[in-house]
């Protein structure tokens, strides 16, 4: 009997502590000591996990201002890119954020800015004048007329690759300028048995990302999704909108595309491009990398998508998103926001976004780019620097943006019409509000 | 034994860390998403009440109704797809065949293999382009056949449930050969001795003998059926359009893409009652059968 008493005395115990684990021991990240001998702590989340260019750029910055600055200390915690975002978003939901956090611009910063989770960053900003002249690039930083974060990169999503020689067989040796002309071109690859443009929407982001952000433009004109958005003076509805999503149905019925273009993803996309079995690709500039390492031989050309007539915008303007900015928690008073904003300035030096440039991405500074760098980031560089046109997965709410993703998808197939989508989407936006 | 007919509360403590985890991880949860199933809220910024808004919405919403649709599509296909094939093979491999056990290692294979790479294989195959079975009605002359499986609405269900059928006939096939081999030599021969053989043998002795593992086998196959996930994300995620949206994949991308925590908590509130229905009625059903 009493053996029996033992046993489930202990079994109460283990209980309890195991039912107890899960209460205590469970602040830590969000708030940091200030103690340590007047050193100053700064707790900063980012996703720098692999060893990719960029990372160790990013990386060598951090360490570079802690050295220059010995009496604050970045504690730094890199997590994987996918991780990073639910942890962010379950952390926030029990306002648990660290110092500084890597934010991405748009629809994914304004909830934060919503919550007044993330503080502005305005009393420095003209720190970057001189440095970033075109103040397009700031724009996705900012939420109603305040900056959160500096940029450290431009991301282009849409760029037309084409194989020079394939072009060149069908008798252009010039990218067409006119989206008339551009079909007849892509009439002649059919024509000559080629898949005219390579496209893996199975993702179905591709479309949107890459296609309807540059051709929306072209009809829209760049401050469209703004208006629709904030004053509300446009709608998607638009007779100029319906027409840029009937260009990708007209692309999609001429049989543009690789006939399984619904069912492979965008990495099998950039293959067939390639591989020489597409002559064109419509893709972002993360591609260039790639492409160039995987067919070093290639004569690949870089183009803009054509101006379409009867549009309202610019075609020399690019879709563009910029990356790669850090803002700071709103809780950070005194002494920890003068090193927080003390950080960025340094971080977002002229040498990081030197370092940056010479591993191959695009910056929105406005600086001399080095000597080394390759001819096509060059000609990338080139043909994108002129006017950004905003994303629309960086611009619209996710809800928005999850529509338009499998609506042009379903438009392709023709289950769904232009102006259906068009009356879709006005409706998801109307109900945000 | 005498500890127990003594005093009941050592059981009690015996249970309890069974208790507390089923409690803390599957119906603690249920309850929460019931809370948050009635509020608006982002995951961010504060929670709002909005009472059965969210319920209301879920109910109009024609693609979780079509999430819906192609759900009972899988479950069909797997009841009347896995079970019928799993048993028709487990009755052929009960007879003594030559390399029964290769075939049973075979049949079981898909089972082991991880859903990804199923899913990534056979999107391979359906490939419209390069795809196994596209080149091969080629090959064979049938080209008009030939069809853009998982790129085309009106195929994407019909090749995803293929996939799953072959995926899971290997599991049933397991369980109803483990029953079939519960069956006594005696019973066999004791029919054989009344005239029955064959055909007859299998429908009123065999099947009566394991009815009880086949409603099993049909209620795993319901559930797994409404929580399939895996192999139509990888496969299609979803697409063309809404084609193959099941409903799991609809409440994830509610929830954790569009960021619509009550939303999502409401739809899967909705497939919890759904199942638990289902289930039931399935019951009543098959149970009639066995009396």
């Amino acid at each position: 009997m009493k053996k029996f008493r033992i046993l489930s005395f202990l079994l109460v115990v283990m209980l309890l502590s195991l039912t107890a684990c899960s209460g205590s021991s469970e602040q830590s990240s969000g708030k940091s000591s200030d103690d340590s001998e007047g050193k100053i702590e700064l707790t900063f989340w980012n996703i720098w996990t692999d060893p990719s260019p960029q990372n160790k750029a990013s990386l060598k910055q951090v360490e570079k201002f802690m050295k220059e600055h010995p009496n604050i200390v970045i504690k730094q915690q890199n997590i994987p890119h996918d991780q990073y975002k639910v942890k962010l978003k379950t952390q926030a939901a029990g306002k648990q954020l660290p110092d500084l956090i890597q934010v991405w611009p748009g629809a994914e910063l304004k909830p934060l800015v919503d919550g007044g989770l993330v503080q502005p960053l305005d009393d420095i900003v003209s720190n970057w004048d001189s440095l970033i002249t075109n103040k397009d690039y700031l724009k996705d930083y900012q939420i109603s007329g305040k900056q959160y974060a500096i940029p450290a990169n431009v991301t282009p999503t849409s760029v037309v690759y084409y194989d020079k020689d394939m072009l060149a067989k069908v008798g252009y040796n010039e990218f067409p300028k006119t989206y008339e002309e551009f079909k007849t071109l892509i009439k002649k690859l059919k024509d000559s048995g080629t898949i005219p443009i390579a496209l893996g929407n199975k993702a179905q982001w591709v479309l949107q990302s890459s296609y309807i952000s540059t051709i929306g433009d072209r009809l829209t004109g760049s401050d469209f999704l703004k208006s629709v958005l904030e004053t509300g003076k446009k709608k998607f509805t638009d007779e100029k909108f319906i027409k840029a999503v009937g260009i990708i149905k007209e692309l999609a019925d001429m049989g543009a595309f690789n006939d399984d273009f619904n069912s492979i993803d965008n990495n099998q996309h950039r293959d067939l491009f390639i591989s020489g079995d597409a002559a064109m690709m419509i893709d972002g500039a993360w591609s260039l990398g790639p492409v160039l390492e995987a067919a070093p031989n290639k004569h690949i050309g870089l183009a803009l998508f054509p101006q379409v007539d009867g549009g309202l915008g610019d075609p020399t303007a690019v879709s563009a998103v910029t990356g790669t900015g850090i803002a700071i928690n709103s809780e950070l008073k005194g002494e920890k926001l003068k090193a927080a904003q003390e950080f960025l300035k340094a971080f977002y030096g002229e040498d990081y976004y030197k370092n940056l440039m010479k591993a191959d991405i695009l910056v929105p500074a406005n600086i001399e780019p080095p000597a080394d760098i390759s001819p096509q980031l060059k000609e990338m560089a080139e043909l994108t620097s002129k006017k950004i046109a905003p994303v629309y997965d960086a611009t619209l709410p996710t809800e928005v943006t999850d529509i338009i993703n499998a609506g042009l998808q379903e438009v392709t197939l023709g289950t769904m019409t232009p102006e259906q989508l068009a009356k879709k989407l006005q409706e998801a936006v109307d109900k945000q509000k | 034994m005498h500890l127990l007919s003594q005093k009941k509360w050592p059981i009690l403590i015996g249970l309890a860390p069974a208790i507390i985890v089923y409690f803390l991880f599957a119906i603690i949860p249920i309850v929460i998403s019931f809370y948050y199933s009635l509020m608006d809220w982002d995951g961010f910024t504060k929670m709002t009440f909005v009472g059965l808004a969210n319920f209301k919405e879920v109910f109009n919403d024609p693609i979780f109704w079509q999430s819906l649709k192609n759900n009972l599509y899988v479950l069909a296909a797997s009841v009347f797809g896995q079970v019928p094939i799993a048993l028709f093979f487990a009755l052929l491999l009960n007879r003594k065949l030559k390399g029964g056990k290769f075939f049973r290692t075979v049949g079981f294979m898909p089972v082991v293999i991880s859903t990804v790479v199923i899913s990534l294989v056979w999107g391979m195959m359906y490939n419209a382009r390069i795809g196994l079975f596209n080149q091969f009605l080629k090959i064979i002359g049938l080209e008009q056949w030939a069809q853009n499986w998982l790129g085309d609405p009106k195929w994407a269900m019909v090749s995803v449930s293929i996939t799953i059928i072959w995926q899971f006939v290997g599991l049933y096939l397991i369980i109803f050969l483990a029953a079939l081999q519960n069956i006594p030599q005696e019973i066999y021969d004791a029919s054989e001795i009344d005239g029955a053989s064959g055909l007859k043998q299998t429908i009123y002795i065999v099947l009566p003998m394991i009815w009880d593992t086949i409603i099993v086998a049909v209620i795993l196959c319901i559930s797994g059926s409404l929580r399939t996930f895996d192999l139509i994300y990888v496969m299609t995620s979803g697409g063309p359009g809404h084609a193959t949206e099941v409903m799991a994949m609809y409440m994830f991308d509610k929830t954790f893409s569009s960021t619509r925590y009550g939303y999502g908590s409401a739809i899967s509130l909705c497939i919890f009652f759904f199942s638990l229905a289902l289930i039931y009625i399935s019951n009543l059903i098959l149970r009639r059968k066995t009396v």
